[in-house]
């Protein structure tokens, strides 16, 4: 048993590490990116620059410092707000004994489920040309049904439950039925299902952004940076190589985390 | 060290959270004879079968000596189905077992020799026509077939030791004796058999040496027979005490005044109709058994009125005012007028929060206490059911069934209900416990003039401390009346195959 707790120990403060260092870079990377230098020849190493210069002869390190924000911010708002919405209509729906209820409340979300959510986010982009917080409400639209599916299969099997019965037996609110008892029993589900979303949704805005929709086609970001860059990979790799690499870990320490945050819970209620 | 005995345990010890669950147990295992181990939940009797298997609780310390046969140690575990794969067929999961075992031979042979191991294993459990289980999946089997399935991969796999845990809890009268014929035919062909139950019955059948265990100690040991005429611990005597018959109760005067009444109604599933009732009316002070073999539509009845099954068309009337069929329509005071004690506790229990809390939280909401308020008389009305404070402190987990069900009680109690449905909450109880929770339930009969107890079970001895009787079988209720009337003269020739085979399991021979 021991050595399982120091086994889940490490992998803790291995997903910390790696989701540590992208999220530090993104969050206070801007403050220490000073000021813009002149530029110099596009894709140069050395002379100077730290990871060397990328296709408009910036420098990548100060690139790398402030286009982490926008990606990882948008990817975090994005994955929430689908939860904000997914949460209570998949909880709504499993706790209803009205069918027409949760046909109401499920079956136009499988209409959007149907449209792919790369062309629905090209699509209104092409419409609209929205911002970061307009490409964060689209993300978060695309992955609401799924969300919202999840969610009611894992707790429709908790509603089931005759601790659900007991608890209408005692009169229990709505409130304190969906969230107290069904929502907490679906927990380990929905935190391993949000990992692998936001891994998804991460993916979803550095492709739109690879894509350039919601940032300008310099803008400083990761997913852009791997975007623009790609043309000198083989003359100055780091350009592009540093900011894939900070995105993956993203991603990874963000599993990792979750993982073991959910087997020490375990744990503990043993 | 016995040369005679196939597995033995010395001096064992398993310590949870400082708290020993096993303390000092000595067993000896012999071929060829069934020891039980007998006592109340919570004794430590599964820890200790499941030490034979070299299995322990999580983050156990244990200290002390178990010596196993070569070979595997079976486990037949108190629901078969939940070990068998769902998603493959009887043959496969027996075939995986037989497979290893003929890599020796020529790979022509294989076949053929694995499929005589597999047919030889299942005849030993008594499936004789065991052909025509192979194809099928365990869902597609009788929990008694599941039993057999799950004890031919154990043979198969060479145990000269099967354990056995509770192989006939929440068992008909006829289901049990077959279970005793399974395991005295197992007996007889050398194996060693742990039996862990607090089935007397069951027990007496087949044991030849048994162990009382209480609070994670042997308290006594020695065969069968010696035990049963001159138990030597006082607990020992009070578990033999406990397994008589009930005195029926005098039969009501039916002169209480009208709580609940029903037209005749049937319930159905989807489109099946599983239950036509007649109209029934419930008076205070009064108590109704009803009575039927599972699948008999009895907790749909009791459903029915508690407002958790709706698809039915029939009328309630609580004091003359019409009551919701459903549950959510029901205003509070009728939620507390009608409550329901569910089979299963633990399932019934949020696995996450303290007991007290839960079972508190029905005076918070049903009738309106404050918390404080609440919290006592949670603790005052546990403490009369026998739960310390420091015991319903823990999550449900940490609680044994027969403990959970009476919080479950409690819980129920905590609304001042005026109808109370027990849906078969002594079945899976050893009888010491099954005992304190009717005599719980018969104090609250008397303390409590006004409460109507309906009580749900398929356990005659149960039925007893009621005052009428309704008896179901596929639905339809075939005889009703006062309980004494019922229990000695029945009329239904299914009444009286209920009390027959009741008798039955007593009498079969132990075949010692």
């Amino acid at each position: 048993m021991k050595s399982r707790t120091r086994e889940g120990g490490s992998r803790f403060l291995l997903g910390v590490l790696i989701v540590g260092v992208p999220l530090l870079l993104a969050l206070l990377g801007p403050l220490f990116a000073g000021e813009p230098g002149p530029r110099a020849a596009s894709f140069t190493a050395g002379g100077g620059h730290w990871l060397g210069t990328d296709f408009v002869g910036r420098d990548v390190w100060r690139q790398v410092l402030l286009g982490g924000r926008s990606v990882v911010l948008v990817a975090l708002a994005a994955t929430v707000l689908a939860y904000v919405v997914a949460l209570p209509l998949g909880l709504a729906s499993a706790l209803t004994h009205r069918g027409w209820l949760e046909e109401l409340l499920m079956r136009p979300l499988d209409v959007l489920l149907a449209v792919p959510s790369l062309l629905m986010i090209l699509l209104v982009a092409a419409v609209f040309t929205p911002g970061a917080v307009g490409l964060a409400l689209l993300v978060a639209l695309v992955n609401i049904p799924d969300a919202a599916r999840i969610v009611r299969a894992t707790a429709a099997e908790a509603a089931a439950r005759p601790a659900v019965e007991a608890l209408r037996m005692q009169g229990e609110s709505w409130w304190r039925t969906a969230v107290g008892y069904v929502g907490r029993s679906a927990t380990r589900t929905l935190a391993a299902d949000a990992g692998v979303r936001f891994t998804g949704v991460l993916y979803l805005v550095a492709t739109a952004a690879f894509l350039g929709v919601g940032v300008e086609p310099d803008a400083a970001d990761w997913a852009v940076m791997v975007d623009r860059n790609r043309t000198g990979l083989f003359v100055q790799p780091w350009a592009v190589v540093v900011p894939a690499l900070l995105i993956v870990a993203l991603t990874m320490g963000g599993n990792l985390l979750v993982d073991s945050a959910l087997d020490h819970r375990k744990r503990r209620q043993k | 060290m016995n040369t005679e005995s196939v597995a033995e345990i010395d001096g064992l010890r398993v310590e949870v959270g400082g708290r020993a669950i096993v303390d000092g147990v000595r067993l000896r295992v012999r071929p060829g004879t069934v020891t039980a181990l007998v006592g109340a939940s919570g004794s430590g009797k599964t820890t200790t079968g499941l030490a034979l298997l070299g299995e322990y609780p999580h983050g156990a310390r244990v200290t002390g000596e178990v010596r196993t046969p070569e070979g595997l140690v079976g486990y037949v575990p108190q629901h078969p189905g939940a070990v068998l794969n769902p998603v493959r067929r009887v043959g496969a999961l027996l075939w995986d077992i037989a497979r290893t075992q003929v890599r020796h031979l020529p790979r022509r042979e294989r076949g053929e020799a694995a499929r005589e191991r597999v047919l030889e294993a299942l005849a030993a459990a008594q499936l004789p026509d065991g052909a025509e289980m192979l194809t099928r999946y365990p869902h597609q089997l009788s929990g008694g077939q599941q039993q057999r399935v799950v004890l031919a991969q154990a043979l198969l796999l060479g145990a000269r030791v099967v354990v056995a845990d509770e192989p006939t809890t929440g068992q008909d009268a006829v289901t049990k004796r077959h279970v005793v014929e399974r395991f005295a035919a197992l007996r007889r062909t050398g194996i060693a058999v742990v039996l862990l139950s607090h089935d007397l019955d069951v027990v007496r059948a087949l044991a030849d040496e048994v162990l009382v265990m209480r609070e994670g100690k042997v308290v006594e040991s020695g065969p069968a027979a010696r035990l049963w005429s001159a138990p030597r611990h006082p607990w020992t005597a009070a578990l033999l005490a406990a397994d008589g018959a009930v005195e029926p109760v005098e039969p009501d005067d039916g002169e209480g005044e009208v709580v609940l009444r029903t037209s005749p109604f049937t319930a159905r599933h989807g489109r099946t109709t599983v239950l036509r009732a007649p109209a029934l009316t419930l008076r205070t002070g009064e108590s109704l058994a009803v009575v039927g073999r599972s699948g008999s539509g009895k907790t749909t009845l009791a459903r029915c009125l508690a407002g958790l099954h709706r698809h039915h068309d029939g009328t309630l009337l609580l004091d003359g005012s019409p009551l919701p069929r459903s549950l959510r329509a029901r205003g509070r005071e009728q939620l507390a007028a009608v409550q329901y004690v569910f089979q299963d506790a633990r399932a019934a229990f949020d696995e996450h929060r303290q007991v007290l809390d839960q079972v508190a939280r029905t005076a918070v909401r049903l009738r309106g206490l404050d918390r404080g308020a609440a919290l006592a008389e949670a603790v005052s009305t546990l403490a009369g059911l026998g739960l310390t404070e420091e015991v319903v402190r823990r999550r449900p987990g940490r609680l044994s069934g027969g403990e959970l069900q009476r919080a479950a009680l409690a819980r129920a109690l905590l609304a001042r209900p005026r109808v109370l449905i027990c849906d078969e909450i002594t079945s899976g109880l050893d009888t010491v416990t099954r005992r304190g929770l009717l005599d719980a339930l018969g104090t609250l009969r008397r303390e409590r003039g006004e409460l109507c107890l309906v009580l749900i079970t398929h356990d005659l001895d149960t039925a007893a401390l009621t005052s009428r009787i309704a008896v179901l079988d596929a639905g339809e209720t075939v005889e009703e009346g006062s309980t004494r009337t019922v229990l000695t003269g029945p009329q239904h020739p299914f009444t009286r195959a209920l009390l027959g085979k009741e008798a039955a399991v007593g009498v079969t021979p132990s075949g010692r």
